[in-house]
């Protein structure tokens, strides 16, 4: 396997004299040197506002808008790109869905998986629904064949993959239990897309979400397909660009995905991700999905090899993230003695204050992969933790 | 104004380099007497931290004794520094101190915003208590 490290510039820094170990992928991922030449050669020579001017510039930054909207088409299977917008991330495509459905929602149940993030729980308690969790077994499986489907039931919301464990929930069985009962599946995928191949036709959900800058683009985008059959939902913001018509009396929409985009969007942002999905296509999905696999799966077995260290979640298939604790070391006391060895993770509940409730902790470190990192990046974050081990006996 | 306890502390961290003023902050830790469990309550608590934070204070003979614990070691460590600053001095005192250790032995620059600002709200919390009790 090639070394991708050389593509992505950030990753040439040195954090306190060392060579800088970026295990936080989870939150935010580095850019290639493709995607931030593109942000710049847009300000540089294309800047313009899309869909309004009539003038050279527009016209271009039009084209690379939509065409950006073609590939994450392209990218996530869709059918055609009306079913992609683009929003400012998963968030944003979450609460957009949970705003725009509030009528159908409003005292009825969304059922979600119970290793959510606070971005796909919030949204629809705000939405006046209440949550139910679909259940799992102790190493957090979901349990599709349990799932009960009452009349209150009107979406289910899971996850792709933990941001937390790294677990990848099956969304397909989950996508045909749902069918049976014309219920609705949103997908978050803010924490599969960038690690392996998506079909949303294959999959069968009807919506979609996902950040730009989890997968190697800027941050402040993302997408959400919706689709064909919710395309007619009402835009949950409404403004300048998404209408047809307006009186004071009365407004009608232009049709998706222009309904759902009001306002200027984040244009360089959503070229960008046409950048990073060029990059990782480059690549190839399969072949980056192979090589984090065998990093990922060179970190946990270490780390389940690691006397002393507790290693959360274990299911089927698994991407990403890994959560653990060293036993007595609070992990916030791990994670700074890891940064002082350069080496970069996440502590703490990571937004899933549900999931740490059932996983019986405050918080954990968690070492998030992406596809740059090395078996080397692993054997460092081994070395980091001998060394916190040492430094607090 | 110098303060003979803070130039000491700054003078034992002098010259370190990271990872040993960690060190140096784990051993201050386990200096640190265990806060009761009964007094580890969520109305003790400080919000900011990225660990939690327990304060306790009390006045004995016009002093003021402040009892802190963190379940982490590497805050603990800090708040054992600052209590042997502040610990056990009239409110007024306390009110008139200039932290300045925290800044000199690296602490301010090295600490992320979150971070430095779990320990702006411990200081601001006993402060709060040291003016309280002035009344």
């Amino acid at each position: 396997m090639s070394d991708f490290r050389k593509d992505f510039p950030i990753l040439e820094k040195e954090v306190y004299g060392k060579r800088l170990v970026y295990l936080d992928n989870a939150a935010t991922s580095q850019k290639p040197n493709s995607v931030i030449d593109t942000i710049s050669d847009y300000y540089s020579s294309d800047n313009s506002n899309i869909h309004r001017g009539v003038h050279y510039l527009s016209e271009i930054s039009s084209e690379k808008y939509e065409k950006s909207r073609e590939e994450v088409s392209n990218f996530i299977g869709a059918g055609e790109p009306g079913e992609v917008t683009f929003t400012a991330g998963t968030t944003d495509s979450i609460n957009q869905v949970a705003c725009s459905l509030k009528s159908i929602l409003k005292g009825n149940e969304v059922l979600v998986s119970g290793v959510e993030h606070h971005s796909n729980i919030v949204p629809w308690q705000l939405a006046g629904a209440t949550l139910r969790e679909i259940p799992m077994d102790e190493g957090c499986n979901l349990l599709p064949d349990s799932i009960e489907i009452t009349d209150k039931t009107k979406l289910i919301a899971i996850s792709h993959a933990s941001n937390v464990l790294g677990s990848v929930n099956p969304i397909k069985e989950v996508v045909e239990i749902a069918k049976e009962h014309d219920i609705p599946v949103l997908v978050d995928a803010a924490q599969s897309i960038q690690h392996m191949p998506i079909d949303v036709q294959d999959i069968g959900c009807d919506f979609l979400a996902a950040s730009g800058h989890k997968m190697y683009a800027a941050t402040g985008v993302g997408v959400l397909y919706t689709s064909e059959r919710f395309g007619d939902i009402l835009p949950a913001r409404g403004g300048g660009g998404m209408v047809d018509r307006v009186t004071l009396e009365e407004t009608t929409y232009l049709k998706p995905p222009l309904r759902y985009e009001a306002g200027t969007p984040h244009i360089a942002g959503a070229i960008s991700i046409a950048a990073a999905i060029d990059y990782m296509q480059d690549i190839g999905m399969d072949k980056i999905r192979e090589h984090e696999h065998e990093v990922y799966s060179y970190a946990r077995n270490k780390l389940l090899e690691t006397d002393g260290v507790t290693v959360y979640g274990n299911t089927k298939e698994m991407c990403g993230s890994i959560s653990f604790n060293l036993d007595g070391i609070h992990h916030y006391d791990t994670g700074l003695i890891l940064d002082k060895m350069g080496i970069a993770v996440r502590t703490g509940h990571h937004c899933a204050q549900p999931l740490m409730r059932t996983l019986g902790t405050e918080g954990t470190v968690r070492a998030s992969f992406a596809l740059y990192n090395t078996k080397e990046d692993a054997d460092r974050l081994l070395e980091g933790i001998e060394k916190v081990r040492m430094m607090y006996a | 104004m110098r303060d003979a306890v803070q130039d000491e502390i700054i003078g034992q961290f002098d010259g370190l380099e990271w990872l040993d003023k960690y060190g140096l902050l784990i051993s201050y830790a386990k200096e640190l007497e265990p806060m009761d469990k009964e007094f580890r309550t969520e109305e003790n608590s400080i919000s900011g931290c990225q660990s939690k934070v327990w304060i306790r204070t009390y006045r004995e003979n016009g002093r003021l004794i402040i009892d802190l614990d963190s379940e982490a070691m590497i805050t603990k460590g800090i708040i054992s520094l600052l209590l042997k600053v502040v610990n056990n001095r009239p409110p007024q005192e306390i009110l008139d101190l200039d932290l300045y250790f925290i800044d000199e032995i690296g602490l301010k620059s090295n600490l992320s915003p979150a971070r430095a600002d779990g320990l702006a709200s411990i200081i601001r919390r006993i402060r709060e208590v040291a003016e309280r009790e002035m009344n």
